[in-house]
C-alpha cells in the first residue's frame, strides 16, 4: 500500500507507551491535513493507535499495515492531523 | 498541550502474588486498567465485588491528563495494570506526581493471567490435600498426598507447578484424574502422564468430541462408574455424574476416619453448577443433570462432605484464605441453583440462565482429544480470561 505522508517517525525498538507517546508530539508539530507515518515494532501499538485515534482531538487513522524490516515485524500507521 | 515523557518519581512495581493476597484480604480496593477499551473487554484482574476497576486508556492520560486523573476513584492506595508494564508505570508516575498514592503491576496483566496459587486444604495425619489455583481463570485443580503417593485432579496446563508439589511432597505421582473433559481450558492430565508415567484417567464417554463425534486420539484409562482406586491411606471412588458432560464424574476420597471428600469437577460449584450445554445439547441433557444433582449426590455424600469444585466465579466465594472449599451442608445452604424444584422448575431456571457459549470452547475439547495440537500462542489464546462453566447467576 502507498500512503502519501508529509512526515516519518521511526520509533522501532520502543515500547509501550513510547510509540504513542512521541507520535502525539509528532502530530503536534504537524500541519493541519498532513500525514505521520509511524513504523513500530511494538505489536500492541496496531490496537492501542485504533483506540487512541478513535477519541483523540485531532487525529484520523488513515491507515495500518504490516511489513518487515530486517526480519523483524513492523506495524505502520499513517495518522492525519485534522484540526 | 503537555505531555509527559519521563518523570524522575520512582513508583514501585508490586509483584502479582502480593496483589492477589490484597485482592483475598480485600485490602487492594481500586485498581486503573490502562490496557485499550477491546482488551479491557475481553478479561482483566478480578476481585472481590467491592473492588473497584476503571478503564481509562493510558492514552486518555496522553490526551487529556487532567480529565483522565479525575477519574481516578479515591482510595488509599491505586494500582496501574496495563498489557506489559510500560503504560501502567507511565500513567503511575503521573497520578504519583498529583498526589496520588500509585502503584503498578510487575510485568501486566500477563503476571495476573500466568499466576498459580498453591495453598493447603487439609493436612491430616493421614494425608494432604492441596488446591491448585489459577484466579484469573477461576480454575482449580488439586495434589492429593497421603503415605508417599499422590494423585491430581484436574490438573491444568503448566504442569511444572503440580510436578513442583509432588516434588515438594517427596512423593510419586500415581494417578491423574480429569473429571471430564474440559472445554475451558487445556488439560495437564496427558502431558503429566507422559512426563511422569502416571496413568490418566478419564470416562470413556467424554474421550468423543460431542460435536465433532470423533475419538480421542489421545492415550486414557477408561473409567467406570463406582470404580475404586487407592491413594495412600485414602479409598477414591468414582461416581459417575452425567449432565454437564455425559461422561462427567466426581472423585470421592475417603480417609480412615471417615471423612469424605469430594472433588466435583463442573459438577456442583460453592455457588452454582456446571452448565449442560456446553456439548450442545443443553435442552437433552438438563433431565440427566438433574437426576445427577438431585438424585445421584445425595446418595454419596453427607452434610461433612467437604465439596471441592474444578471452578469458582468470584472471589467471594473464597474466606480470605484463598480456598475454595466449603461442607456439603454448607453449599446446600448458600448456593440457590442447588435449591429444591422440580425437574420442570429445573428446566425452566437452566434454561434461562445459560450464559455466552464462546466459540474457543469447541476447539479446546478438541485439544483436550488429542484433535488437535496447538503451539504455545495458540493454547494462551485460548485460554484467555474467565472461565464459562457455571450457570449464569439468576
Ligand atoms: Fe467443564
Ligand atoms: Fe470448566
Amino acid at each position: 500500500m502507498s500512503v502519501t505522508f508529509d512526515e516519518l517517525l521511526d520509533v522501532k525498538g520502543a515500547k509501550c507507551p513510547m510509540p504513542l507517546v512521541k507520535s502525539r508530539k509528532a502530530v503536534n508539530n504537524l500541519g493541519v491535513g498532513q500525514v505521520l507515518k509511524v513504523v513500530a515494532t511494538d505489536r500492541g501499538s496496531v490496537a492501542d493507535f485504533q483506540g487512541w485515534a478513535k477519541t483523540a482531538k485531532n487525529i484520523e487513522l488513515v491507515a495500518q499495515e504490516e511489513g518487515a524490516d530486517n526480519g523483524d515485524t513492523v506495524y505502520v500507521h499513517y495518522l492525519r492531523r485534522t484540526k | 498541550m503537555t505531555i509527559t515523557e519521563k518523570l524522575e518519581i520512582g513508583v514501585a512495581p508490586r509483584r502479582i502474588e502480593d496483589v492477589y493476597a490484597d485482592l483475598l484480604q480485600d485490602k487492594q480496593r481500586v485498581i486503573v486498567d490502562v490496557r485499550n477499551r477491546d482488551d479491557f473487554a475481553r478479561w482483566r484482574v478480578d476481585g472481590r465485588s467491592s473492588l473497584q476497576i476503571v478503564n481509562i486508556p493510558y492514552f486518555d492520560f496522553i490526551e487529556e491528563e487532567d480529565e483522565s486523573v479525575a477519574q481516578v476513584p479515591a482510595a488509599d492506595e491505586v494500582l496501574v495494570v496495563c498489557a506489559k508494564e510500560g503504560s501502567s508505570q507511565y500513567v503511575a508516575e503521573i497520578l504519583q506526581e498529583r498526589g496520588i498514592n500509585a502503584t503498578y503491576l510487575a510485568e501486566g496483566i500477563l503476571s495476573w493471567g500466568g499466576l498459580y496459587d498453591t495453598r493447603t486444604v487439609v493436612d491430616a495425619p493421614f494425608g494432604k490435600v492441596i488446591q491448585v489455583a489459577r484466579p484469573a481463570r477461576g480454575d482449580l485443580s488439586f495434589v492429593v498426598i497421603s503415605e508417599g503417593q499422590a494423585a491430581i485432579v484436574d490438573p491444568l496446563r503448566h504442569i511444572d507447578n503440580y510436578l513442583q508439589v509432588v516434588h515438594d511432597e517427596r512423593a510419586t505421582l500415581t494417578h491423574i484424574f480429569d473429571t471430564h473433559a474440559h472445554a475451558d481450558h487445556i488439560s495437564g492430565g496427558p502431558a503429566l502422564a507422559a512426563e511422569t508415567g502416571a496413568a490418566y484417567f478419564l470416562h470413556p464417554y467424554d474421550a468423543i468430541h460431542p460435536l465433532d463425534m470423533l475419538p480421542a486420539t489421545l492415550p486414557y484409562n477408561y473409567l467406570a462408574d463406582g470404580q475404586t482406586f487407592q491413594v495412600g491411606q485414602f479409598t477414591v471412588k468414582v461416581i459417575w455424574f452425567p449432565g454437564h458432560t455425559l461422561g462427567q464424574v466426581n472423585y470421592l476420597f475417603t480417609a480412615p476416619t471417615g471423612q469424605t471428600y469430594l472433588f466435583t469437577g463442573d459438577g456442583i460449584f460453592l455457588r452454582s453448577f456446571g452448565r449442560p450445554d456446553l456439548g450442545g445439547r443443553g435442552e437433552a441433557w438438563t433431565p440427566i443433570l438433574y437426576a445427577s444433582l438431585y438424585e445421584r449426590l445425595p446418595q454419596h455424600v453427607n452434610d461433612d462432605t467437604l465439596i471441592l469444585p474444578a471452578h469458582f466465579s468470584t472471589l467471594d466465594e473464597s474466606a480470605e484464605d484463598g480456598i475454595f472449599a466449603a461442607s456439603y451442608g454448607q453449599v446446600k445452604e448458600q448456593n440457590e441453583a442447588l435449591k429444591p424444584r422440580t425437574l420442570a422448575e429445573f428446566t425452566e431456571y437452566v434454561l434461562g440462565n445459560l450464559p455466552t457459549f464462546p466459540k474457543e470452547y469447541v476447539e479446546i475439547k478438541r485439544v483436550n482429544a488429542g484433535l488437535i495440537q496447538p503451539d504455545e500462542e495458540l493454547a494462551s489464546e485460548l485460554e484467555l480470561g474467565k472461565n464459562i462453566c457455571a450457570l449464569a447467576d439468576a
